[in-house]
């Protein structure tokens, strides 16, 4: 809202520097945005907040000036003379629509002469931006600006069968709008028609073919209240903004109704002529829903932290237009005024008490009572993840949770159901909440390989969401990954999060089968038979789906599987002080075999004191294999708590090994 | 033999030892005064060792322990002049070795920059007792707006301002209807706080942290994704004060300085009542850190809480515009673009 500081002068005085007047406004609750010098004056342009529509008017907002400076206020009296013709004699209103225009009141003006505003108006209405039209539509908007209240005058020789039918629009139906605009009308709207077409978009903006133009000599100066919803959903769908609207999706004054239309009749007469009919054509009411409320005083400290003494509660109230009904030295109630409907209850009374003796009155140093507060398991556990991963190169990403359908589509391990959808897109076409993090991050790979980045190792952590039959859709948190490593390099780099939160619990993996990783070299990791994530190495069908052009690894961690794993306070295990013996196993076995069964095996066979199981290689030359074989070396590691191992105790179990491998895997042991 | 004869055939045995193998001029010629000295075959310290039989029994103690001593002297000759004769080899290496290449560098990932304030912010609060809660992005109409006080009417509900979910296919509607209302992707971390007063009797001192959607063309200070932190103190006599003292520790933790000083301009937001823009002071200036006030009585009586028995404050501040303060990033687009030459540089 952009105020003038000249109009201000005329309902308070304005002696402050202008500086103090923004700053002491700002710090009330009128934010100020920036001031402009325009000819003579200044404009000032003031936020105001969406409870506060009694100051979308000069008069508002030079109420909080009297208020905060302790000043008077003028308010212009509004009592325009009439003639002694009966406005109902030359018009009829009919109110059909009730609830979307609750009250509907018509006066009306004849023989006006127009032309053009005199200067001060010119100049008023410059200030706030606005140019002028003629001396009547000016004062329309002089009075809009005025108090609030939005106003429109019609053009009443033009108006069929000279009468106002408020009703609802018929679907389909068309207007033209002063912006020579037509737009076509659906049910739900509020129409202002005459006697067989409509005239204005109620609250939102005039008819072209009823606007006032220099022919005209007879108007009928309408003033309504509208249902907020209404206007709102009205000026949205048509997209059609006008400051008539803009202040009826608010709650306006219901006494300003019959006051605005007064006073802008009673600047007509004065700057266009013209004789007022007797009366006002009233339609419909506004329920004065009003109630008193009381204010405990010691309610005042409670919220704010400091005293306001009552009679400063009490001066605060009034000035402020509430009406005291009762008071004692416990309380105060008030009867809020119209303007200001916002306030109905205890609190809200407070927060006018404080706005007014000053939020800079609160201390900023008292003592606040300590309290426990722990870091919790899962932010615990989140912190070893993100170590690891950047101690092992990764940077961590931030994708957005939405992606488009084709991204949505290919690729979601997680869930069939389809995914949940935003009504309108998050960003360019992506409207589909993700299953997965992988397709962000390969998007997020793509972006690094057109700016030519030479390693891009990513992860990121967020939710993905999958649908439900009932309720609100499962939310997991996932880490995700890409990497320019291979397969076993990122597997490894999982393996290592399960090491660093002392996972007890081993990994298993199950095979797979997605077009978007390579067949053989992707797969399914689980942890006590739950589903950890999937690791794969992007396909080249994959790749190019994504447009990648150098080869990726993927994969992606249900974070709620791994940190249930996790022990954050291990335990101590006392270390035998005696060597290791090692031992390497050549075992040569079939291509099939694989080396989680030699693991198994091995494992079963290793005797008490069996340390560690290390893979160290696996051969597959022609000159050295057998033909459909494949040489596995591996290295095991025995140590005995209590004392050293001999050479002929681990030789035993490493024959004991071997021989189940032969037994079971069918492996022979090579020199 | 006597003891004395013995030990002096090991004195001079020793002398004569170290002057060979110091005046070795080269690695030849020290091998072979090793050979002459320590040989394990025919070297001259065997040879004198053989001569410890002849010693008188009782004698034998001492000149073992003797000759133990010479052993070692000897070794110990040999090894400096080992180590010497290397060290001379080293010195010639080492006019080929340039120590100013640069070290071998593993490559260190990075937080991402939201990660690392949000973490920083946690601490902090948790130094203040603010404990981490956490709740869902996807929300219904009752926590995300009835519970904090935004009615039917608000705008704040109006479907431009939102990402409301589609419900044309079936499951969206059923899971509509089973929650009562569209469902959305929350516009506000405080649906956290109506989720946590609703299962736990106060008093509560939390904060929420997480993603937040509303639907901003992004450009450079609007993403139509962002992170929010949320703080939430609810007991007995919480007061305003309280809120202003909590923020201002908060701001001087953060961004540094005993000096720092919290500013309230009157705001409305429906959840809370009074309604305040908090500002700091930075240098000679204020700068805007976020929106607070104290916990509106319909939020309090909503979830079950007596207004006039206890009272709260909240305050939520914008992640994305606290980290691009501190460290200057002019587009917060940039936060989530991913260019790993972005994130290297936090």
């Amino acid at each position: 809202m952009i105020v003038s500081r000249n109009w201000l002068k005329q309902y308070t005085a304005l002696d402050m520097p202008l500086e103090q007047l923004e700053h002491r406004l700002m710090m009330a609750g009128l934010n100020h945005e920036g001031t402009e010098t325009i000819g003579h004056d200044f404009a000032i342009d003031l936020e105001v907040t969406s409870n506060r529509p009694d100051c979308l008017g000069h008069l508002g907002v030079a109420r909080e000036i009297a208020v905060l400076w302790g000043q008077e206020l003028t308010f212009p009296a509004a009592s325009p003379s009439e003639s002694n013709t009966p406005v109902t004699e030359l018009t009829k209103v009919t109110l059909e629509a009730k609830a979307i225009c609750p009250r509907y009141t018509a006066r009306v003006i004849r023989g006006v002469k127009i032309g053009p505003s005199p200067a001060w108006l010119v100049d008023r209405l410059a200030t706030l931006g606005i140019g002028p039209v003629n001396n009547v539509v000016d004062i329309t908007n002089y009075v809009l600006f005025e108090c609030g209240q939005p106003l429109h005058a019609f053009d009443l020789a033009r108006l069929k069968g000279s009468q106002i039918v408020v009703r609802e629009a018929r679907e389909g139906e068309k207007f033209e709008a002063i912006n020579h605009k037509t737009y076509e009308l659906t049910a739900g709207m509020c129409v202002i028609a005459d006697a067989d077409r409509p005239v204005a978009l109620g609250g939102v903006m005039g008819g072209a073919d009823t606007e006032v133009s220099s022919k005209t000599t007879d108007l009928l100066i309408e003033s309504a209240a509208f249902d907020s919803m209404s206007i709102r959903t009205t000026a949205r769908r048509l997209n059609l903004h006008s400051p008539s609207s803009y202040r009826f999706e608010r709650a306006l004054d219901p006494e300003g109704v019959d006051w605005a239309s007064r006073r802008c009749c009673e600047l007509i007469l004065e700057l266009a002529g013209g004789e007022l009919a007797a009366g006002v054509i009233d339609t419909g009411a506004v329920a004065d829903v009003r109630e008193s409320v009381a204010l405990r005083f010691p309610q005042v400290e409670r919220i704010l932290g400091i005293p306001v003494a009552a009679e400063e509660v009490r001066s605060i109230l009034t000035s402020l237009g509430n009406v005291e009904q009762s008071a004692d030295d416990e309380q105060v109630e008030v009867l809020p005024p119209t303007w200001r409907s916002d306030l109905t209850r205890e609190i809200d009374l407070i927060e006018e008490v404080a706005r007014i003796h000053g939020y800079d009155k609160i201390p900023e140093d008292v003592s606040v009572p300590m309290a426990r507060s722990a870091r919790t398991d899962h932010d615990r556990g989140l912190e070893k993840v993100r170590q690891v991963l950047t101690a092992l190169g990764y940077d961590e990403a931030m994708t957005i949770s939405a992606v488009s359908e084709d991204w949505s589509a290919a690729y979601s391990p997680w869930s069939d159901a389809p995914p949940l959808r935003c009504s309108t897109p998050v960003l360019r076409g992506a409207n589909y909440l993700r299953r997965s993090l992988v397709p962000s991050l390969l998007g997020a790979r793509r972006i690094n390989e057109t700016l030519a980045n030479e390693v891009i190792e990513l992860f990121e952590i967020a939710k993905v969401y999958l649908p439900q039959v009932e309720g609100l859709p499962e939310e997991h948190l996932m880490l995700g990954l890409t990497s320019g490593e291979d397969f076993l390099t990122v597997k490894g780099a999982i393996e290592s999060l399960l090491l660093r939160l002392h996972c007890k619990v081993v990994i298993e993996v199950h095979d797979i089968s997605e077009t978007m990783l390579t067949p053989g070299c992707c797969c399914e990791l689980r942890l006590g038979g739950e589903t950890l994530g999937y690791v794969g190495q992007v396909s080249d069908a994959g790749l190019k789906r994504f447009e990648l052009r150098r080869p990726t690894t993927v994969a992606e961690v249900k974070l709620s599987t791994l940190l249930s794993a996790a022990v954050l306070v291990p335990q101590y295990a006392p270390q035998s002080p005696y060597p290791a013996v090692d031992r390497d196993i050549n075992l040569e076995v079939d291509q099939s075999v694989r080396w989680a069964d030699i693991e198994a095996v091995v494992t079963a066979h290793g005797g008490n004191h069996l340390e560690r199981l290390d893979y160290r290689d696996t051969y597959r030359d022609d000159q050295l294999v057998a033909a459909g074989k494949k040489s596995v070396l591996l290295s095991a590691v025995f140590r005995w708590a209590d004392g050293t191992l001999t050479n002929q105790q681990v030789d035993q179990v490493r024959d004991a090994m071997v021989a189940a491998c032969r037994d079971e895997l069918g492996a022979e042991l090579r020199g | 033999m006597a003891l004395s004869e013995f030990v002096a055939q090991l004195d001079e045995l020793v002398a004569s030892a170290q002057d060979a193998f110091a005046g070795a001029a080269d690695d030849d010629a020290l091998e072979a005064a090793r050979v002459e000295y320590l040989g394990a075959k025919s070297g001259r310290l065997k040879a004198v060792q053989k001569g410890m039989g002849g010693v008188d029994k009782a004698d034998k103690p001492a000149a073992g322990k003797r000759l133990n001593e010479v052993k070692s002297e000897i070794e110990a000759a040999f090894q400096s002049a080992k180590d010497r004769a290397s060290s001379i080899t080293d010195t010639d290496a080492s006019t080929d070795f340039d120590p100013t290449l640069p070290g071998l560098q593993p490559r260190l990932g990075h937080l991402h920059p939201i990660t690392q304030t949000i973490e920083e912010l946690k601490d902090i609060m948790g130094r203040l007792g603010f404990s981490v809660s956490e709740g869902p992005e996807i929300e219904d109409d009752w926590h995300n707006f009835e519970a904090l006080n935004i009615p039917a009417s608000h705008p704040a509900r109006d479907p431009l301002e939102n990402f409301y979910l589609a419900t044309a296919d079936k499951t969206a509607e059923k899971t509509a209807k089973s929650t009562g209302g569209p469902l959305l992707l929350r516009s506000q971390t405080s649906t956290v706080q109506i989720r946590v007063m609703e299962n736990t009797p106060p008093p509560v001192r939390i904060i929420s942290l997480g993603r937040v959607y509303r639907p901003d063309t992004a450009d450079a200070t609007h993403y139509p994704m962002f992170h929010q932190i949320e703080g939430l103190l609810i007991d007995r006599d919480v007061t305003m004060a309280d809120l202003k003292s909590v923020l201002r520790l908060f701001a001087g933790s953060y961004f540094g300085g005993s000096d720092v000083h919290i500013r309230f301009r009157p705001s409305f937001f429906p959840f809370t009542e009074p309604s305040v823009e908090v500002d700091m002071s930075w240098g000679d200036k204020w700068i805007e850190m976020g929106g607070a006030g104290m916990v509106d009585p319909n939020v309090l009586s909503a979830v079950g809480y007596d207004p006039d028995e206890v009272s709260g404050f909240a305050f939520g501040l914008g992640v994305e515009r606290i980290r691009a303060r501190r460290h200057n990033v002019v587009d917060i687009r940039e936060f989530y673009k991913n260019d790993v030459r972005f994130l290297k540089q936090f």
